[in-house]
């Protein structure tokens, strides 16, 4: 297990210095940063002369030496647009984004599992039949759209909550069902073929002829077996969600996290916040994937590693 | 925060937000679409600092609601002492919010700083013509430059003046400090800024006490906010929401949508094609049809009445679809493709504009290639000084309000977008740079903007209006220059 996590670690080491690398050469070939930065008016030799003060006029080569030298020690430089260290606009807005990610995800996990459940008992009744239009909604609605709806409803008409912003319990809680909702959906559908499928397994069938109640039955054994298929695509929802799309979300709300930050980045070609940002993002996502195999080891010992 | 604090606090905070809605008397909240980047006043050219930071900093030359130079830290105009020296005499008595005095140490400090390359300011471009800066007595300050310098006082009115101690200071990017009708309170990333009334203003004592910003880059969210009674001003209104906000106030913008045509090759050579497509696009159409009317027809120049040179004999192109086709039969270019380059999602309605124009090209009997190209691979073609796209649709807005900017860029050969080698239009250009005279510089401008317009080296399209959304409390006049001054400010 050990020798196994450490090979993990190496890989994901690999995945990480491949990533940023490819990031710096990519945002260093399209588009260029300076012309971005200063005034359209600004004469030709204004921008040369600005692009030599922030040193992106040296050679490629020697930039990703310069660059390599300074990660290494987690120092990515100064964010272009905002003039202070990258790394620490990143670790600012990380937190906003993983708060939103969990809570979202974790949200979408809570009310599947149940509804999922409760659907694949009886398949194709009412109850079940509802759950599926439920969820086609849910994957239909686009997250932009449902995140500005929520807003006039509950916002603007009802005045119960804030329409954005963030600081309070209250700010929380449309940008949480805003992000929850696509994954909930999606979840409730894997729940409920998973559950429908470990129900027709002769083993539910012998559980129930010995006499064990229906609720352990499902509950524990069935559901343990199911868990497997949603635990990855719980995983695969919360990475996609660090990778980038919360910033539907984050913006809509005005939600300070670093999907937003990423998409400022990008518009405004900040290539050394988006250094940081890339590299943060895949070290999340390898720890994730780690974290995730950890989990499925735990839940169905048919994956543990001699 | 964890899930336990915010299940205990989930019910006190529902119903303090709903609180928090009841109006504050004097007392605001300003929705930006974008967080400012720094509050640093002298490095960034971003929107949103500036309208923080209007309101903290102040500059030696201010400008009336209407535009007009005025004196702002500045006892009197600026004079001239020699033709390359300026020499300006302070307000007594000011002080920074520290209480440290505003003296002319403090603006040599400033010029001295803003020019300095290891600033790396975006907006040294403004400053180039200054050398230096130094001290004749505690309230009088020589700047020197590299030429005459005609646009001097205007320059005056972009550069913020900050203490020594404080522009030195680790936290000048995040602790702003000035001298102006607002002292900065907090910042809380991410989140708001707020400021409040500086008691020992020297000027007009502001009435809003207290102000807060919101960044909400999503237009439909900050339309939401101001509904919702959460705002009392929002900025960039998208014209079509003019009608459902409490309040919207409108007011002749600095941006000018234009296209620049090719004058010296392809099929845009011909100056009978560059007038047929001005008179084949129907302005007033498209200020209606996309910008709900907030928008006016461009008078053919790439300049505001508010802007110093604009020619106000001039009416534009009109719309003449008849002539523009007949035009383009007489050169031949009837049926024949021209190539309009542009971006999206850069200024407002960028797309549409250009896609309407197209059509419009089309209607009259072009074949009109549109390369929509994104912003960074646009600004390669832009500013492309080797091959000249046919046409290049962009947006100028002027916010030094003098010709020189605008026309340098676009009108001058050689400049950065300009796609004309016309001599004498070069020369006007020049030679009214330096132009002490105010009147024989205005008339400099009168001629170069008659003669490009004369000679059709653009389409000139509209000019874009800002439009606000108010708070039925609220009461402000928005003004040309699009700074949002709190001061001018005041709630019923």
């Amino acid at each position: 297990m050990g020798r196994h996590l450490l090979t993990r670690l190496w890989h994901g080491l690999i995945v990480v210095f491949g990533v940023t690398a490819i990031v710096f050469v990519v945002t260093r070939m399209v588009g260029d940063p300076v012309a971005m930065m200063l005034p359209l008016e600004a004469t030709a030799e204004q921008r040369a002369a600005f692009e030599h003060e922030l040193g992106f006029d040296r050679p490629i080569a020697v930039q990703f030496g310069d660059f390599l030298a300074e990660a290494v020690r987690l120092d990515f430089g100064d964010s272009l647009w905002q003039r202070r260290p990258a790394m620490e606009i990143v670790l600012e807005k990380l937190p906003a984004t993983l708060e939103l990610t969990l809570l979202g995800v974790g949200l979408a996990i809570v009310l599947a599992i149940p509804i999922g459940i409760l659907a694949a008992l009886r398949p194709g009744r009412a109850l079940d039949q509802s759950t599926v239009a439920f969820s086609l909604a849910g994957l239909s609605i686009p997250q932009f759209w449902l995140g500005l709806l929520l807003i006039y409803v509950f916002a603007v008409r009802l005045q119960w909550l804030p329409t954005s912003g963030s600081g309070t319990p209250a700010h929380v809680l449309l940008p949480m069902i805003t992000m929850a909702l696509p994954a909930l959906a999606r979840l409730v559908m894997t729940v409920r073929s998973a559950m429908i499928d470990e129900l027709n397994q002769q083993y539910v069938k012998t559980a129930r002829a010995k006499g064990l109640p229906l609720a352990r039955v499902v509950g524990v054994h069935a559901l343990r077996n199911a868990l497997v298929p949603v635990l990855t695509l719980a995983g695969w929802e919360a990475i996609r969600a660090l990778a980038g799309y919360s910033v539907v979300v984050e913006t809509v709300f005005a939600w300070p996290g670093l999907g937003l930050a990423t998409m400022q980045a990008i518009e405004r070609h900040d290539l050394i916040l988006l250094q940081a940002v890339v590299f943060t993002v895949a070290v999340l996502v390898v720890l994730t994937n780690i974290a995730l195999d950890a989990v499925y080891q735990r839940v169905d010992p048919r994956m543990k590693l001699a | 925060m964890t899930l336990r604090q915010i299940v205990r606090a989930a019910v006190g905070a529902v119903l303090l937000a709903a609180l928090g809605h009841a109006a504050q008397a004097q007392q605001i909240t300003i929705a930006l679409g974008s967080e400012p980047t720094t509050l640093d006043p002298q490095v960034r050219e971003d929107g949103s600092e500036r309208a923080v930071n209007d309101n903290i900093y102040e500059t030696l030359m201010a400008r009336t609601r209407e535009g007009a130079l005025v004196p702002g830290l500045a006892a009197e105009a600026p004079k001239l002492v020699d033709p390359t020296t300026w020499q300006v005499k302070l307000r007594p008595g000011i002080k920074f919010h520290d209480g440290t005095p505003l003296d002319a140490a403090a603006v040599v400090y400033s010029v001295q700083r803003i020019i300095d390359p290891k600033l790396k300011s975006e907006q040294a471009s403004f400053f180039s013509t200054i050398t230096g800066a130094s001290k004749v007595d505690a309230l009088t300050v020589r700047i020197t430059t590299n030429g005459p310098d005609p646009i001097m006082a205007a320059r005056l009115y972009w550069l913020k003046i900050m203490s020594p101690a404080h522009g030195a200071s680790k936290q000048v990017g995040a602790v702003p400090m000035g001298s102006g009708p607002y002292k900065f309170v907090g910042w809380n990333r991410g989140r708001d800024i707020t400021l409040e009334a500086n008691p020992d203003y020297w000027g007009d004592k502001p009435k809003i006490r207290k102000v807060a910003y919101r960044f909400v880059s999503e237009p439909g969210t900050r339309l939401a906010g101001l509904m919702a009674g959460e705002f009392d001003l929002i900025t960039n209104l998208l014209p079509e929401f003019a009608g459902r906000v409490p309040k919207a106030a409108h007011v002749q913008g600095l941006e000018h949508p234009i296209v620049i045509l090719n004058a010296d090759g392809g099929i845009t050579r011909d100056p009978r094609v560059r007038k047929a497509l001005n008179l084949a696009v129907d302005k007033q159409a498209l200020a209606e049809g996309l910008f709900e009317g907030r928008a006016r027809v461009s008078t053919g120049q790439l300049l505001s009445p508010s802007h110093f040179g604009f020619n106000d004999k001039l009416k534009g192109y009109a719309y003449d679809p008849a002539q523009a086709k007949k035009l383009l039969a007489e050169a031949g270019a009837a049926g024949k493709k021209i190539q309009l380059v542009g971006t999206s999602g850069r200024w407002l309605k960028d797309r549409e504009v250009i896609e309407a124009v197209a059509a419009y090209w089309e209607a009259a009997g072009m074949k009109v290639e549109v390369k929509i190209y994104e912003f960074g691979e646009y600004l390669n073609r832009l500013f492309d000084r080797n091959t000249r796209a046919d046409a290049i649709f962009v947006v100028n807005s002027n916010e030094m309000m003098d010709a020189d900017r605008s026309l340098s860029a676009y009108y001058k050969p050689g400049g950065v977008g300009a796609s004309n080698k016309d001599a004498r239009l070069g020369q006007l250009i020049d030679a009214a740079r330096t132009e002490v005279d105010p009147a024989k510089r205005k008339a400099m401008y009168n001629e170069a903007v008659q003669l490009a317009y004369d000679n059709a080296y653009f389409v000139w399209l509209l000019n874009i209006e800002d439009v606000y959304g108010l708070s039925k409390r609220l009461e402000w006049t928005p003004r040309v220059d699009a700074k949002i001054l709190v001061r001018e400010m005041s709630v019923k």
